[in-house]
């Protein structure tokens, strides 16, 4: 269709119009990974088969104990011995602010076609591609120039959206998560789509966005500075303080937090159970018991990480075992035994008073973030309250959050607080469905002529929204 | 009796032997530097247990960035050279100036920010007017939950933003039966466009009200008048557009505050995790009880704060 030109070279003018290039790529950069792929052409039926072409890629390159570098898709598959990696992240605080690093990840993941041999995320052409560059909400104004320049100067794609994250997710068919039948009569004036409030929680913020069709409502959007990187660092302090020291293990600690931690419904009787002195008089059941054991991993004999219930005697068998220089297999094996650990670590997102932070939970965050939009607003964000991001998979994480809003929201409201399958996935998703719907994508996004023609500080104002 | 009573604002009075300064309350990005909290002061007054003391807030501020590195030792990881370094550039022409100096940047996030601070500090102070109203805006409204919506577009036109500020305050009671509406829009009833659009305004409004109360989770006071509850209508379509089109908050302005509903602090054990009942004569870190006390005593004691 289009010809493959080389740039045009500086003013070059182009009597006709270019249309934004038909093939889209998306990449939800996050701090920990990736979510990219091509958008489906046609407006999207089914959501798995559009989620497939999305896959999650780390963002990070990472050296080994060897002091080899390994870059973003290789972590999964080029490292064998996990212990001591080392993260260079080119993502900070959820926004990209290296872009030495940054351009080296999309360049070994995307656009080189020595290591980006898959066809689902390979950009072969950037002109004749559009990009779709997600950032986290209130970036700052230097950042965003940076990322408009880099992508349209050094690849020249040839059409370019850079946008806020969680708006995109008002895109998606949320209805289905909610559970409410596709056409409402009641909801033709405030739908889902129209108020929805978006809790994203990342790897290194938590955040809250009230949309209005689709739009934010930039007064009211509020972070709280956790994420998961904060989680598992937390944990690893802890468990290097009382068991073995782990400092250098965030790969493995990061392991260790998503098989073992949950969210308490019920903190004070879950620490009750966990303390050391019920745990001698056995007077629980070990089968509902907090307290997990987690096997470390073990490199040399190729084994992975894994958790299994709580063996209160298995110190007593291993040195028994020692001793008689029987099986050496119970005898390699490192354990970590947690018990109030499990819970106490997600608990900061809830409470983050707990390590002295002055910030408010994410209740209070949802509370503040209302408290400055008008009142009949309200109702409809409480009803309409949507989860993503990875901290949203700790297991106990929606029900907290769902009774902990319910008991503060007035009594007649109705609270939802609803995950959709994928909750990682799902702001790609939603950039899907808006690329697919093609009247909408237009008005927003950019081609690279316009850039040319009025250059990046014009790029930042129509993508405020200014324009 | 005469009473003075210095009432807190953000002027700094210079009198010969002493100083007014503003108490801002506690800033984090400072207190790691320079701990505006004296020392002394815990000794000076003792009765004010419940705050901390800034060797406190310190090593909680320590451990927050501790909890934010991304590795626990400082390393550096090189970009892996590439062999063929022109070959994958090829079609594309040239490095323009923007890329080169964002591509050697080694600027860390905390720059920026520091960047952009700067920055709209001396937009605040040097030019007057329009760029330090923005400023301020933007910062007030993170601290006190405005109830009316800023029009912080800028329209030429006054009516219209009498117009749009007077439907917002309307808004705190869309239950006022309609008959009182008139008396409300009196001081506007010069302009007779104007009205017009207030009442449609407000038809909608009812009209919505309608619509939102069967979204209500239904009791057995519905039909009693004292009981029944409803939910205050949807603003208009006009509060929603000047609301959508402000500027974002800044980075700072967007960070949650501090809690609303205050409870008690909890205090872990620094051994095991469980409650902190008992608080360490020499470091204040808590233990849950003797056993863990010992422990801490022998092993750990001074050795965090």
């Amino acid at each position: 269709m289009v010809t493959t030109k080389p740039r045009p070279s500086g003013r070059a003018s182009i009597a006709k119009v270019q249309p934004l290039p038909d093939k889209t790529f998306i990449i939800d950069n996050g701090a920990y990974t990736m979510k990219a792929g091509y958008a489906s052409d046609t407006p999207i039926e089914d959501e798995t088969i559009a989620m497939s072409a999305c896959s999650i890629i780390p963002n990070a390159l990472v050296k080994t104990r060897e002091n080899r570098v390994y870059i973003g898709s290789q972590i999964n598959t080029h490292i064998a011995d996990c212990n001591e990696l080392t993260f260079r992240r080119p993502v900070e605080k959820g926004y990209i602010v290296n872009w030495e690093a940054q351009k080296e990840i999309w360049e070994h993941s995307f656009l080189d076609d020595k290591t980006a041999r898959s066809k689902e995320l390979r950009i072969v052409i950037p002109e004749e591609t559009t990009l779709v560059l997600t950032e986290a909400p209130n970036a700052l104004p230097a950042l965003q120039k940076n990322a408009d320049e880099i992508v349209m100067e050094e690849w020249g794609f040839g059409g370019y959206l850079r946008c806020m994250g969680p708006s995109l997710n008002a895109w998606n068919e949320v209805q289905s998560v909610f559970g409410d039948p596709a056409t409402q009569k009641y909801d033709s004036i405030i739908s889902p789509r129209e108020c929805l409030l978006v809790i994203d929680s990342g790897y290194s913020h938590t955040t809250v966005t009230p949309l209005y069709k689709g739009q934010p409502l930039q007064r009211a959007i509020r972070r709280l500075d956790l994420g998961g990187k904060h989680l598992t660092n937390y944990l690893k302090e802890i468990v290097s303080m009382r068991q073995y020291n782990m400092v250098d293990e965030a790969y493995i600690m990061n392991q260790v937090k998503e098989a073992v931690c949950y969210v308490a419904d019920d903190f004070v009787r879950d620490m009750e159970q966990t303390w050391k002195g019920n745990r001698k008089c056995g007077q629980l059941n070990p089968g509902d018991s907090v307290t997990v054991d987690f096997v470390l991993p073990d490199p040399n004999a190729g084994r992975k990480g894994f958790m299994r219930q709580h063996d209160p005697l298995l110190n007593a068998k291993k040195r028994k075992s020692a001793l008689s220089g029987a099986g050496t297999e119970t005898v390699s094996e490192d354990v970590l035994v947690l018990g109030n650990e499990r819970f106490t670590v997600p608990e900061i997102l809830f409470t983050p008073s707990d390590i002295g932070m002055k910030q408010a939970g994410i209740r209070d965050m949802v509370l503040q973030s209302l408290s400055v939009l008008p009142t009949g607003l309200h109702a409809a964000f409480l009803a309409n309250v949507l989860v993503v991001g990875g901290n949203s998979l700790i297991p106990g994480f929606m029900n907290r959050l769902e009774t902990e809003l319910r008991e503060v929201a007035s009594a007649e409201c109705t609270v939802r607080v609803r995950q959709p399958q994928d909750p990682i996935r799902y702001t790609w998703l939603g950039a899907s469905q808006l690329a697919a719907n093609r009247t909408e994508f237009q008005k927003v996004a950019i081609t690279r002529q316009e850039y040319q023609e009025n250059g990046s500080s014009w790029t930042g104002r129509k993508f405020a929204g200014a324009l | 009796m005469y009473h003075v009573e210095v009432l807190p604002n953000a002027t700094t009075h210079l009198t010969p032997g002493w100083t007014y300064v503003p108490d801002r309350g506690f800033d984090p990005s400072k207190a790691a530097i320079t701990p505006t909290i004296g020392r002394k002061r815990g000794i000076r007054d003792p009765g004010n247990r419940g705050d901390l003391s800034s060797r406190q807030t310190n090593a909680i501020i320590r451990h927050l960035a501790e909890l934010d590195r991304e590795n626990h030792k400082d390393v550096h990881i090189p970009v892996p050279v590439k062999q063929k370094d022109a070959a994958t550039r090829g079609t594309r022409g040239k490095v323009t100036s923007n890329v080169r100096r964002i591509l050697q940047s080694q600027k860390s996030f905390r720059n920026y920010l520091d960047d952009e601070e700067a920055a709209l500090a001396q937009a605040a102070h040097a030019s007057q007017r329009p760029p330090a109203k923005i400023a301020k805006s933007s910062l007030r409204r993170s601290s006190t939950p405005a109830t009316t919506p800023s029009t912080s577009t800028p329209k030429p036109d006054s009516r219209r933003k009498q117009s749009t500020q007077q439907s917002a305050e309307s808004l705190p009671q869309k239950h006022v039966p309609i008959d009182r509406a008139p008396t409300e829009t009196k001081p506007t009833e010069t302009t007779e466009p104007m009205d017009e659009e207030n009442e449609e305004s407000e038809e909608n409004e009812e009209k919505e009200e309608k619509v939102k109360v069967k979204g209500l989770i239904k009791s057995e006071h519905d039909n009693d008048p004292l009981l029944r509850s409803y939910i205050p209508s949807a603003p208009s379509d006009r509060i929603m557009q000047a609301l959508l089109s402000e500027p974002p908050l800044t980075y700072n302005a967007a960070r949650a505050g501090p809690p609303v509903t205050m409870q008690s602090q909890r205090h872990f054990c620094c051994v095991c995790g469980y409650w902190g009942k008992i608080r360490c004569r020499n470091c204040h870190s808590r233990t849950c009880g003797l056993d863990c006390y010992k422990v801490h005593e022998d092993s750990r004691c001074g050795a965090f704060y």
